[in-house]
Protein backbone atom coordinates (compact mmCIF):
# COMPACT_ATOMS: atom_id res chain seq x y z
CA UNK A 1 0.00 0.00 0.00
CA UNK A 2 2.77 2.36 0.99
CA UNK A 3 4.55 1.70 -2.32
CA UNK A 4 1.56 2.60 -4.46
CA UNK A 5 1.01 5.77 -2.43
CA UNK A 6 4.46 7.37 -2.80
CA UNK A 7 4.58 7.75 -6.65
CA UNK A 8 1.24 9.55 -6.63
CA UNK A 9 2.64 12.03 -4.10
CA UNK A 10 5.61 12.57 -6.40
CA UNK A 11 3.32 13.24 -9.30
CA UNK A 12 1.35 15.71 -7.23
CA UNK A 13 4.63 17.60 -6.62
CA UNK A 14 5.23 17.64 -10.37
CA UNK A 15 1.74 18.89 -10.98
CA UNK A 16 2.17 21.76 -8.56
CA UNK A 17 5.52 22.74 -10.08
CA UNK A 18 3.99 22.60 -13.55
CA UNK A 19 1.02 24.70 -12.52
CA UNK A 20 3.25 27.30 -10.88
CA UNK A 21 5.45 27.39 -13.99
CA UNK A 22 2.52 27.82 -16.35
CA UNK A 23 0.95 30.49 -14.14
CA UNK A 24 4.27 32.34 -13.93
CA UNK A 25 4.64 32.35 -17.71
CA UNK A 26 1.04 33.46 -18.18
CA UNK A 27 1.63 36.40 -15.82
CA UNK A 28 4.87 37.26 -17.64
CA UNK A 29 3.25 37.12 -21.08
CA UNK A 30 0.20 38.98 -19.82
CA UNK A 31 2.35 41.79 -18.47
CA UNK A 32 4.28 41.87 -21.73
CA UNK A 33 1.07 41.97 -23.72
CA UNK A 34 -0.66 44.74 -21.82
CA UNK A 35 2.33 46.86 -20.94
CA UNK A 36 2.97 50.02 -22.92
CA UNK A 37 4.88 48.88 -26.02
CA UNK A 38 6.23 52.39 -26.57
CA UNK A 39 7.77 52.57 -23.13
CA UNK A 40 11.55 52.73 -23.24
CA UNK A 41 13.00 52.03 -19.80
CA UNK A 42 15.11 54.90 -18.45
CA UNK A 43 18.29 52.84 -18.17
CA UNK A 44 20.49 55.86 -17.49
CA UNK A 45 18.83 56.82 -14.20
CA UNK A 46 21.28 56.17 -11.39
CA UNK A 47 24.33 56.28 -13.64
CA UNK A 48 26.88 58.98 -14.40
CA UNK A 49 25.47 61.54 -16.84
CA UNK A 50 27.23 61.36 -20.24
CA UNK A 51 29.42 64.34 -21.05
CA UNK A 52 27.92 66.97 -23.30
CA UNK A 53 29.79 69.00 -25.86
CA UNK A 54 28.01 71.24 -28.29
CA UNK A 55 27.77 74.80 -29.51
CA UNK A 56 25.82 77.37 -27.53
CA UNK A 57 22.66 78.46 -29.30
CA UNK A 58 23.53 82.13 -29.02
CA UNK A 59 27.20 82.64 -28.29
CA UNK A 60 30.14 81.29 -30.28
CA UNK A 61 31.30 78.96 -27.51
CA UNK A 62 31.19 75.31 -26.57
CA UNK A 63 28.94 74.11 -23.77
CA UNK A 64 29.91 71.06 -21.74
CA UNK A 65 28.25 69.39 -18.79
CA UNK A 66 31.50 69.11 -16.82
CA UNK A 67 31.68 72.89 -16.52
CA UNK A 68 28.62 72.64 -14.22
CA UNK A 69 30.17 69.99 -11.98
CA UNK A 70 29.05 70.31 -8.38
CA UNK A 71 25.73 71.84 -9.37
CA UNK A 72 22.25 70.42 -9.78
CA UNK A 73 21.65 70.40 -13.52
CA UNK A 74 18.23 70.13 -15.12
CA UNK A 75 18.61 69.12 -18.76
CA UNK A 76 15.63 69.80 -20.94
CA UNK A 77 15.51 68.41 -24.50
CA UNK A 78 13.24 70.48 -26.70
CA UNK A 79 12.58 71.51 -30.30
CA UNK A 80 10.74 74.34 -31.99
CA UNK A 81 8.54 71.87 -33.92
CA UNK A 82 7.51 70.08 -30.73
CA UNK A 83 3.98 70.92 -29.60
CA UNK A 84 4.27 69.46 -26.12
CA UNK A 85 7.37 71.57 -25.53
CA UNK A 86 5.19 74.67 -25.80
CA UNK A 87 2.97 73.26 -23.04
CA UNK A 88 5.82 73.09 -20.57
CA UNK A 89 7.77 76.14 -21.66
CA UNK A 90 6.22 78.56 -19.17
CA UNK A 91 6.90 76.02 -16.42
CA UNK A 92 10.55 75.84 -17.44
CA UNK A 93 10.77 79.60 -17.17
CA UNK A 94 9.10 79.35 -13.75
CA UNK A 95 11.65 76.76 -12.61
CA UNK A 96 14.49 78.99 -13.77
CA UNK A 97 12.94 81.98 -12.01
CA UNK A 98 12.44 80.02 -8.81
CA UNK A 99 16.04 78.79 -8.56
CA UNK A 100 17.87 81.58 -10.38
CA UNK A 101 19.23 82.93 -7.07
CA UNK A 102 20.77 79.58 -6.18
CA UNK A 103 24.35 79.39 -7.47
CA UNK A 104 24.15 75.59 -7.37
CA UNK A 105 21.34 75.34 -9.87
CA UNK A 106 21.57 75.19 -13.67
CA UNK A 107 18.80 74.77 -16.19
CA UNK A 108 20.23 73.82 -19.56
CA UNK A 109 18.18 73.48 -22.70
CA UNK A 110 19.24 71.00 -25.37
CA UNK A 111 17.88 71.93 -28.77
CA UNK A 112 17.00 68.64 -30.46
CA UNK A 113 16.81 68.02 -34.24
CA UNK A 114 16.11 71.61 -34.99
CA UNK A 115 17.19 74.46 -37.22
CA UNK A 116 19.16 77.19 -35.53
CA UNK A 117 17.03 80.09 -36.74
CA UNK A 118 13.77 78.29 -35.93
CA UNK A 119 15.03 77.52 -32.43
CA UNK A 120 15.93 81.16 -31.83
CA UNK A 121 12.60 82.31 -33.22
CA UNK A 122 10.81 79.90 -30.88
CA UNK A 123 12.65 81.26 -27.85
CA UNK A 124 11.98 84.82 -28.90
CA UNK A 125 8.28 84.06 -29.13
CA UNK A 126 7.91 82.05 -25.93
CA UNK A 127 10.52 83.65 -23.72
CA UNK A 128 14.02 82.65 -22.79
CA UNK A 129 15.87 82.92 -19.50
CA UNK A 130 18.44 80.13 -19.53
CA UNK A 131 21.26 78.68 -21.60
CA UNK A 132 20.78 76.35 -24.55
CA UNK A 133 23.13 73.97 -26.31
CA UNK A 134 22.61 72.81 -29.87
CA UNK A 135 22.52 69.06 -30.36
CA UNK A 136 24.47 68.66 -33.57
CA UNK A 137 23.67 65.41 -35.43
CA UNK A 138 21.84 64.03 -32.42
CA UNK A 139 25.04 63.20 -30.57
CA UNK A 140 23.83 64.52 -27.20
CA UNK A 141 20.31 63.13 -27.38
CA UNK A 142 21.40 59.66 -28.47
CA UNK A 143 23.99 59.68 -25.69
CA UNK A 144 21.09 60.32 -23.30
CA UNK A 145 18.81 57.73 -24.86
CA UNK A 146 16.33 60.38 -25.94
CA UNK A 147 13.76 59.27 -28.51
CA UNK A 148 11.34 62.15 -28.47
CA UNK A 149 10.88 65.56 -26.98
CA UNK A 150 10.30 66.89 -24.44
CA UNK A 151 12.46 64.82 -22.14
CA UNK A 152 14.00 66.19 -18.96
CA UNK A 153 16.84 64.85 -16.84
CA UNK A 154 17.74 65.88 -13.29
CA UNK A 155 21.45 65.48 -12.57
CA UNK A 156 22.79 65.78 -9.02
CA UNK A 157 25.96 67.51 -7.73
CA UNK A 158 27.99 64.36 -8.35
CA UNK A 159 26.94 64.15 -11.98
CA UNK A 160 24.58 61.24 -11.41
CA UNK A 161 21.26 61.19 -13.26
CA UNK A 162 18.58 61.10 -10.57
CA UNK A 163 15.43 61.40 -12.59
CA UNK A 164 14.16 61.22 -16.15
CA UNK A 165 10.91 62.85 -17.13
CA UNK A 166 9.37 61.79 -20.43
CA UNK A 167 6.76 64.21 -21.70
CA UNK A 168 5.96 67.79 -20.72
CA UNK A 169 6.49 69.22 -17.26
CA UNK A 170 2.92 70.21 -16.46
CA UNK A 171 0.63 69.97 -13.45
CA UNK A 172 1.69 67.33 -10.93
CA UNK A 173 4.87 66.64 -12.84
CA UNK A 174 5.95 70.23 -12.29
CA UNK A 175 5.25 70.05 -8.55
CA UNK A 176 7.05 66.72 -8.30
CA UNK A 177 10.08 67.99 -10.18
CA UNK A 178 10.38 71.20 -8.18
CA UNK A 179 9.45 70.01 -4.70
CA UNK A 180 10.47 66.37 -4.70
CA UNK A 181 13.52 66.41 -6.97
CA UNK A 182 15.24 69.77 -7.34
CA UNK A 183 14.64 71.30 -3.89
CA UNK A 184 15.74 68.22 -1.89
CA UNK A 185 18.86 67.95 -4.06
CA UNK A 186 19.72 71.61 -3.55
CA UNK A 187 19.06 71.37 0.20
CA UNK A 188 21.05 68.18 0.47
CA UNK A 189 17.98 66.40 1.83
CA UNK A 190 17.39 64.15 -1.13
CA UNK A 191 17.16 60.47 -0.36
CA UNK A 192 20.11 58.62 -1.78
CA UNK A 193 19.02 56.22 -4.44
CA UNK B 1 55.38 62.36 -76.71
CA UNK B 2 56.50 61.78 -73.20
CA UNK B 3 53.59 63.77 -71.90
CA UNK B 4 51.17 61.64 -73.81
CA UNK B 5 52.51 58.63 -72.01
CA UNK B 6 51.67 60.15 -68.69
CA UNK B 7 48.00 60.48 -69.44
CA UNK B 8 47.13 56.74 -69.44
CA UNK B 9 49.43 56.28 -66.47
CA UNK B 10 47.50 58.85 -64.50
CA UNK B 11 44.23 57.43 -65.66
CA UNK B 12 45.20 53.97 -64.44
CA UNK B 13 46.44 55.38 -61.20
CA UNK B 14 43.28 57.35 -60.54
CA UNK B 15 40.84 54.64 -61.52
CA UNK B 16 42.61 52.11 -59.34
CA UNK B 17 42.59 54.58 -56.49
CA UNK B 18 38.93 55.31 -56.87
CA UNK B 19 37.96 51.62 -57.12
CA UNK B 20 39.91 50.93 -53.96
CA UNK B 21 37.97 53.75 -52.32
CA UNK B 22 34.57 52.48 -53.43
CA UNK B 23 35.43 48.95 -52.36
CA UNK B 24 36.19 50.13 -48.86
CA UNK B 25 33.11 52.29 -48.90
CA UNK B 26 31.01 49.31 -50.01
CA UNK B 27 32.44 47.13 -47.30
CA UNK B 28 31.83 49.83 -44.74
CA UNK B 29 28.29 50.32 -45.97
CA UNK B 30 27.74 46.57 -45.76
CA UNK B 31 28.86 46.55 -42.13
CA UNK B 32 26.78 49.62 -41.27
CA UNK B 33 23.85 47.76 -42.78
CA UNK B 34 24.54 44.60 -40.77
CA UNK B 35 24.74 46.46 -37.48
CA UNK B 36 21.89 48.89 -38.03
CA UNK B 37 19.56 46.08 -39.12
CA UNK B 38 19.81 44.68 -35.60
CA UNK B 39 18.89 48.00 -33.98
CA UNK B 40 15.38 49.25 -33.48
CA UNK B 41 14.49 52.76 -34.53
CA UNK B 42 13.29 54.32 -31.28
CA UNK B 43 10.75 56.62 -32.95
CA UNK B 44 9.27 54.30 -35.58
CA UNK B 45 9.39 51.31 -33.36
CA UNK B 46 8.62 48.47 -35.73
CA UNK B 47 11.38 49.44 -38.15
CA UNK B 48 15.08 48.83 -37.93
CA UNK B 49 17.53 51.70 -37.91
CA UNK B 50 18.59 50.56 -41.36
CA UNK B 51 15.11 50.71 -42.90
CA UNK B 52 13.91 53.87 -41.23
CA UNK B 53 14.35 57.31 -42.62
CA UNK B 54 13.53 59.08 -39.38
CA UNK B 55 16.12 61.66 -38.43
CA UNK B 56 17.00 59.72 -35.30
CA UNK B 57 17.64 56.58 -37.35
CA UNK B 58 19.82 58.50 -39.80
CA UNK B 59 21.81 59.90 -36.91
CA UNK B 60 22.13 56.47 -35.37
CA UNK B 61 23.43 55.09 -38.68
CA UNK B 62 26.01 57.89 -38.70
CA UNK B 63 27.11 56.88 -35.22
CA UNK B 64 27.33 53.21 -36.26
CA UNK B 65 29.47 54.23 -39.25
CA UNK B 66 31.73 56.47 -37.17
CA UNK B 67 32.28 53.80 -34.57
CA UNK B 68 33.01 51.17 -37.23
CA UNK B 69 35.63 53.48 -38.73
CA UNK B 70 37.11 53.88 -35.25
CA UNK B 71 37.49 50.11 -35.22
CA UNK B 72 34.71 49.15 -32.85
CA UNK B 73 33.13 45.72 -33.25
CA UNK B 74 29.39 45.33 -33.97
CA UNK B 75 28.91 43.97 -30.45
CA UNK B 76 30.63 47.00 -28.92
CA UNK B 77 28.40 49.32 -30.95
CA UNK B 78 25.27 47.44 -29.92
CA UNK B 79 26.45 47.56 -26.30
CA UNK B 80 26.71 51.34 -26.57
CA UNK B 81 23.11 51.70 -27.74
CA UNK B 82 21.88 49.23 -25.11
CA UNK B 83 23.64 51.29 -22.42
CA UNK B 84 21.65 54.31 -23.60
CA UNK B 85 18.26 52.88 -24.54
CA UNK B 86 18.24 49.51 -22.79
CA UNK B 87 17.56 46.11 -24.35
CA UNK B 88 14.66 47.78 -26.03
CA UNK B 89 16.88 49.06 -28.82
CA UNK B 90 17.77 45.55 -30.00
CA UNK B 91 15.38 44.10 -32.56
CA UNK B 92 16.38 40.63 -31.42
CA UNK B 93 16.47 40.76 -27.62
CA UNK B 94 19.34 39.06 -25.88
CA UNK B 95 18.74 35.74 -24.17
CA UNK B 96 19.60 37.05 -20.73
CA UNK B 97 17.96 37.40 -17.32
CA UNK B 98 14.21 37.60 -17.49
CA UNK B 99 14.42 37.38 -21.27
CA UNK B 100 15.93 33.92 -20.89
CA UNK B 101 12.72 32.78 -19.22
CA UNK B 102 10.70 34.05 -22.17
CA UNK B 103 13.02 32.34 -24.64
CA UNK B 104 13.37 29.05 -22.82
CA UNK B 105 10.21 28.96 -20.70
CA UNK B 106 7.87 27.39 -23.23
CA UNK B 107 10.44 24.75 -24.17
CA UNK B 108 11.13 24.03 -20.51
CA UNK B 109 7.43 23.61 -19.84
CA UNK B 110 7.13 21.36 -22.89
CA UNK B 111 9.92 19.13 -21.55
CA UNK B 112 8.43 19.07 -18.04
CA UNK B 113 4.94 18.42 -19.40
CA UNK B 114 6.22 15.73 -21.76
CA UNK B 115 8.11 13.98 -18.98
CA UNK B 116 5.06 14.18 -16.76
CA UNK B 117 2.81 12.77 -19.48
CA UNK B 118 5.27 9.99 -20.29
CA UNK B 119 5.56 8.97 -16.65
CA UNK B 120 1.82 9.06 -16.11
CA UNK B 121 1.15 6.96 -19.20
CA UNK B 122 3.77 4.45 -18.18
CA UNK B 123 2.27 4.28 -14.72
CA UNK B 124 -1.18 3.65 -16.15
CA UNK B 125 0.18 0.86 -18.32
CA UNK B 126 1.97 -0.68 -15.36
CA UNK B 127 -1.05 -0.40 -13.09
CA UNK B 128 -3.48 -1.92 -15.54
CA UNK B 129 -3.46 -5.71 -15.12
CA UNK B 130 -3.30 -7.74 -18.37
CA UNK B 131 -6.74 -8.75 -19.48
CA UNK B 132 -7.91 -12.31 -18.88
CA UNK B 133 -8.96 -14.49 -21.88
CA UNK B 134 -12.61 -14.15 -20.84
CA UNK B 135 -12.30 -10.36 -20.91
CA UNK B 136 -10.72 -10.45 -24.36
CA UNK B 137 -13.74 -12.28 -25.83
CA UNK B 138 -16.69 -10.91 -24.03
CA UNK B 139 -19.06 -11.35 -26.96
CA UNK B 140 -21.17 -14.45 -26.86
CA UNK B 141 -21.68 -16.69 -29.87
CA UNK B 142 -25.09 -15.24 -30.70
CA UNK B 143 -23.85 -11.70 -30.88
CA UNK B 144 -20.80 -12.71 -32.92
CA UNK B 145 -22.99 -14.36 -35.53
CA UNK B 146 -25.24 -11.34 -35.66
CA UNK B 147 -22.25 -9.03 -36.30
CA UNK B 148 -20.87 -11.29 -39.02
CA UNK B 149 -24.26 -11.28 -40.69
CA UNK B 150 -24.45 -7.48 -40.59
CA UNK B 151 -20.96 -7.16 -42.09
CA UNK B 152 -21.85 -9.53 -44.91
CA UNK B 153 -24.91 -7.43 -45.58
CA UNK B 154 -22.67 -4.41 -46.12
CA UNK B 155 -20.54 -6.05 -48.82
CA UNK B 156 -21.00 -4.24 -52.14
CA UNK B 157 -21.40 -7.27 -54.47
CA UNK B 158 -24.53 -8.36 -52.69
Amino acid sequence: MAETKSPSVGIRGWQIALLVGILGLIILFYKGLWGNPNFIPPVLVGTQAPEITGPDLYQPKEVSLSQFRGKVVVLNFWASWCLECKLEHQNLLAIQKRFAQNPNFVLLGVNYQDKEDLARQYLQEHGNSFEHVRDVKGRISIDYGVYGVPETFVIDQNGVIRHKQIGPIVGETYTFLVERMIEPLLNGTATTS
Amino acid sequence: MKRLLFIPLFLILFTSLSTAQTLNEDQLQQRVREVSKTLRCAVCQSESVWESNAELAIQMRDIVRERLIQGESPDQIRAYFVSRYGDYILLKPRAFGLNLLLWGGPFLLLIIGGTFLFRTLRKWVAETAPASPEELSPIDEKSRRRIEQEIRGLEPDK
